[in-house]
């Protein structure tokens, strides 16, 4: 039998951040009294909820059968690599440049391949984006790497 | 203020030609996003954050209102010609809409779903005006205890009374409360949780968090699942027209259907998702021939299309005067508020008639402007569908990247985005709701300043949310809420 692995594993992280929560707040806030709640109340009190709840959560999962649920890893991947690129790249090579790049790892994941198409979106969403945001909306971010 | 010096004055506002073109503007952009699968209202607005910096504040919330709106016509187009829904509140509307459209009568469902919209939406306006001065005037007795009650109780229900295991929603709600408490404690002045990151001391960034969750996270997901075979079927102008008796089967489902709507859109937690749903069941419950319901009945169509928008509107009433918005999307409308320094209460209709009677009298132009528009578009919107995800997607990711860093230049933002994206995805995918987050995030530092509050008033008696009789009740429904799906767990282990 195939166990609700997602609704286990995702309970169990929920539970220990929860536990995490509360006791990092424990710790470092002051909980003051129900009269005057100090900033640690919230937070601890919700992180012990949460963990009950991610209890709740995973300890029946254990017990019943899971669904097959799909996670599209590839596409994860991509997407979350373009805007690293993104975040990591505008300040140093500038708009065109990052843009360009985002768009082609982006791209990339697309479930139809071949490298023409890519070409001419990147081109086009590159050209857009500069006539948008640098053209028109005058966005202060360098078009291009500034040893250029 | 009376409602008719408030219209006239609403009047003024909504024409001024910067309000009047973002109102448009809004409108077409959310029958676009609502048309095309994989993009939603939610993502549409988000990117529309940022620009609201930028204008004015009236402008800025009819034009998030617009895309609201507009993304809910556009989603019956995607729904009935190809049996995806363009959004959420459009899911029921496949149902009778695509056997329409393989009888050949696309066109008149269409044409049902546009002018049960409109409908919805006119009569809806009627019902949030009469509404909100109603519970503006109730809200204005309520103290920290009743708001904190309230607000604790909009979040329970939005967990239980929607699809998924409560305890999975609820987890959700609690993350949300707890992300929220991310940021200098405004009580205290003490930094929780930011770990020496002077970033995080204004908190998580508002438009990150719903940036990551829905537009990408979203994005991840409709890659693979947006991209279909065949191109929809030709709609000509023609086609739309519908027979006498089309017209009235029409009639009773969209009376019923906003009436539905414009309840639930009103009660905090529940939506237009809801709505659309429960319309679509009554509906099928009152018909004569309930057989015909999935075979391309008309009234399938309208019930439920009356009811989401007329739920969209009247979402607005605890939005605008409790500051208790209702569902993800009015969190977000209450950030733009926020944003522009306007807190929304029981004093917004005296404190702000400009904003109030603004986005009254701009409901109904937009959705004037959406009716007259949109049949005659209606092939530029079936073109729409043609346009292959794989070509928007890269170009989405591009705007969330600029619209994250343009809020205050932070590259960091970006960075920020990617793991949240990441993170909502396999949450979403695990049938964990990013939207009961948002919901959570928005409403949690408010319950914590209230709870507070209440508490230091009473003296730390917990009584007083017992002694205070609204209070109590909201107490009172809140275990009703929480004790309901037990109920339900225990019966089907029984039964």
């Amino acid at each position: 039998m195939r166990r609700d692995l997602y609704d286990a594993a995702w309970g169990g992280v929920l539970a220990l951040l929860g536990l995490a929560v509360a006791g990092w707040a424990a710790s470092n806030y002051d909980f003051g009294s129900l009269r005057r709640m100090g900033p640690g109340f919230f937070p601890v009190v919700l992180g012990l909820v949460l963990a009950a709840l991610g209890a709740l959560i995973a300890v029946p999962a254990l017990a019943r059968r899971g669904t097959q649920r799909h996670f599209a890893w590839p596409e994860t991947v991509g997407v979350v690599g373009s805007l690293l690129i993104f975040g990591l790249l505008l300040n140093r090579a500038g708009l065109v440049p990052t843009t360009a790049l985002t768009v082609l790892t982006a791209s990339a994941v697309a479930p139809r391949p071949g490298i023409i198409w890519r070409l001419v979106l990147t081109v086009a969403v590159t050209a857009l984006t500069w006539v948008l945001f640098i053209g028109g909306l005058d966005m202060p971010i360098p078009a291009w790497p500034r040893s250029l | 203020m009376t409602t008719l010096e408030g219209l006239s004055h609403g009047l003024t506002v909504a024409l001024q030609p910067s309000v009047l073109i973002y109102s448009l503007f809004g409108a077409l952009l959310g029958t676009l996003v609502g048309v095309l699968p994989g993009i939603g209202a939610m993502a549409a607005i988000t990117l529309l954050l940022p620009i609201t910096y930028y204008i004015s504040s009236e402008a800025a919330l009819v034009m998030l209102a617009a895309v609201y709106y507009g993304a809910q016509y556009g989603g019956a187009v995607a729904s009935i010609l190809l049996r995806l829904p363009g959004t959420p509140q459009s899911a029921v509307t496949t149902l009778d809409g695509y056997p329409m459209a393989q009888q050949g009568r696309a066109g008149v469902a269409l044409f049902a779903a546009m002018v049960s919209s409109f409908a919805g939406s006119m009569l809806g306006i009627v019902i949030l005006v009469a509404l909100a001065g109603w519970l503006g005037r109730l809200a204005t007795s309520f103290g920290a205890a009743e708001y904190a009650a309230m607000m604790v109780m909009g979040l329970v229900a939005a967990s239980t009374i929607g699809e998924g295991r409560p305890a999975k929603s609820l987890s959700m709600v609690v993350l949300g409360v707890l992300l929220g408490c991310v940021g200098t404690d405004v009580n205290s002045g003490v930094q929780r949780f930011t770990f020496g990151q002077v970033q995080l001391l204004d908190g998580i960034n508002l438009v990150a968090l719903a940036m990551g969750l829905f537009g990408l996270a979203e994005v991840i997901g409709n890659i693979r699942k947006a991209e279909r075979d065949g191109p929809p079927p030709h709609v000509s102008l023609r086609q739309l027209v519908p027979t006498r008796d089309d017209l009235r089967r029409m009639v009773a489902p969209i009376g019923r259907g906003t009436l539905l709507g414009g309840f639930f859109g009103a009660l905090p937690g529940t939506g237009s998702t809801i709505s659309s749903f429960l319309g679509y069941a009554l509906e099928r419950r009152v018909a004569r021939q309930p057989e015909r319901f999935g075979n391309g009945a008309i009234e399938g169509i309208a019930g439920p299309e009356a009811a989401n928008n007329s739920a969209a509107i009247t979402a607005f009433v605890p939005t605008l005067t409790l500051g208790i918005p209702g569902d993800p999307i009015m969190a977000l409308m209450l950030g733009a508020l926020v944003i522009h320094g306007i807190q929304p209460g029981p004093m917004m209709l005296e404190a702000h008639p400009d904003m109030f009677w603004g986005l009254v009298v701009s409901f109904g132009i937009g959705n004037l402007f959406l009716l007259v528009l949109n049949l005659p578009l209606i092939g530029l919107w079936v073109s729409m569908l043609r346009i292959p995800f794989r070509w928007l997607y890269p170009a989405i990711i591009v705007f969330v990247c600029l619209g994250v860093y343009s809020v205050r230049g932070s590259t960091f933002d970006i960075v920020m985005v990617a793991g949240i994206g990441a993170i909502g995805y396999a949450l979403a995918v695990a049938a964990f709701s990013p939207a009961l987050l948002l919901l959570g995030f928005v409403l949690g530092p408010l319950i914590e300043t209230n709870l507070r509050r209440a508490l230091l008033v009473s003296r730390g008696d917990l009584v007083t949310f017992v002694e205070r009789p609204v209070a109590c009740g909201f107490v009172i429904a809140t275990a009703a809420l929480l004790a309901l799906p037990l109920l339900k767990g225990l019966r089907r282990r029984n039964g």
